[in-house]
């Protein structure tokens, strides 16, 4: 439903509700790097990585998009997969050697290519 | 060359004479021990591997492990093509929360079809588990939808399905009908006791646009997977 703009306040709002908006969808779409960038730091669950990327992004990646993702990864041999001493309730993921590499690979060229996008749009 | 799923499994083309449409969803039914898992399975892994296609079987059931423990019991391999998606980590991680599994079981076909773009097949194991776990309110809806999200898909899909469960307690029975009527296929699995023994059989009660036979065939297990012969009376 479309917000009524009736001042300025209201105005500020309704442009960060839209930026918002690009930046949820650009974090979706793109899920697989937000992933891997989170697991460059440590490695962590899928309960653990949607909270990560919701207190960092403000984005809630749903489990259905995430769980498939760490799946084919570890398919992929991207990922390393183990379930935690005396927890048998959380699976923890980290990063194997190609899996570093391809990350790191990702995330600078995911950046060059945002950077890109921005300044074909103020051209 | 390509297979046509009617040719996945020996004996199949006895009673299925021509190929299931693309984009059908077809119920899988039977009591348990009847081969269900087995049947959808093998026929998933031959037609993914021979037609360089992808598959995706979500089991609600099971683990990953354990699923293929007991395909492998069968005879049946997993090809790299077919994929397997099990609950497990996310029902144990999530269990404080309420998940809409029908909800979420679209958006992990979703995720693979991003991944995949020639995935062709997909399988839920079991529509009766995902119907015990899920919040029942509005179901009919829920179902329909998940139903046309598979067909806008272009999957072919199996649901399979627990009947006798879902026949003696009555659980389930409020929903029994309306897959029935949604469902461009029934393939039903059973056993029935004769001269010679108990024997497992396989009845093709409905397939949309496609000539079939009505009889119901027996259906074993062998070294080489499973086989359909010919008609049981």
């Amino acid at each position: 439903m479309k917000k009524s703009v009736e001042n300025v306040a209201d105005l500020f709002e309704l442009q960060e509700d839209n930026c918002k908006r690009f930046v949820d969808r650009i974090i979706k779409t793109n899920r697989e790097v937000f992933i891997m960038s989170s697991l460059l730091e440590k490695q962590m669950c899928g309960y653990d990585l949607i909270k990560e990327i919701f207190t960092r992004c403000d984005v809630f990646l749903s489990q259905g998009t995430v769980y498939p993702v760490l799946y084919t990864l570890e398919g992929d041999g991207l990922l390393h997969a183990e379930y935690s001493k005396g927890d048998m309730r959380s699976k923890k993921y980290s990063l194997t050697l190609s899996g570093r590499k391809a990350a790191e690979k990702d995330v600078e060229d995911f950046a060059k290519a945002l950077e890109q996008v921005s300044l074909l749009l103020k051209r | 060359m390509s297979l046509m799923l009617k040719n996945t499994i020996n004996g199949l083309d006895k009673i299925l004479f021509d190929e299931i449409p693309k984009g059908s969803v077809v119920l899988v039914t039977g009591a348990e021990g009847t081969l269900k898992s087995g049947l959808v399975f093998s026929m998933m892994t031959n037609y993914v591997a021979a037609n360089d296609e992808h598959g995706l079987y979500v089991t609600l059931e099971q683990n990953v492990e354990s699923h293929l423990r007991n395909m492998s019991s069968l005879g049946i391999k997993k090809e790299s093509g077919l994929h397997i998606f099990d609950y497990r980590d996310m029902r144990l991680e999530w269990m404080d929360s309420e998940l809409d599994l029908i909800k979420t079981t679209e958006e992990v076909i979703d995720s693979y079809k991003e991944k995949y773009d020639n995935m062709t097949l997909f399988a839920l194991d079991s529509l009766n588990a995902l119907y015990s776990i899920s919040e029942q309110d509005n179901m009919r809806n829920k179902i329909y939808n998940f139903f046309s999200h598979l067909r806008d898909e272009e999957l072919t899909s199996f649901l399979i399905m627990e009947s006798a469960r879902s026949r003696i307690s009555g659980q389930f029975s409020q929903f029994y009908q309306i897959e029935h009527f949604l469902a461009d296929g029934t393939i039903e699995l059973g056993m029935i006791e004769g001269k010679g023994g108990v024997k497992r059989y396989i009845q093709i009660l409905k397939m949309r646009a496609v000539k079939h036979a009505m009889e119901k065939h027996q259906i074993t297990i062998g070294d080489n997977g499973i086989n359909i012969l010919g008609p049981i009376y």
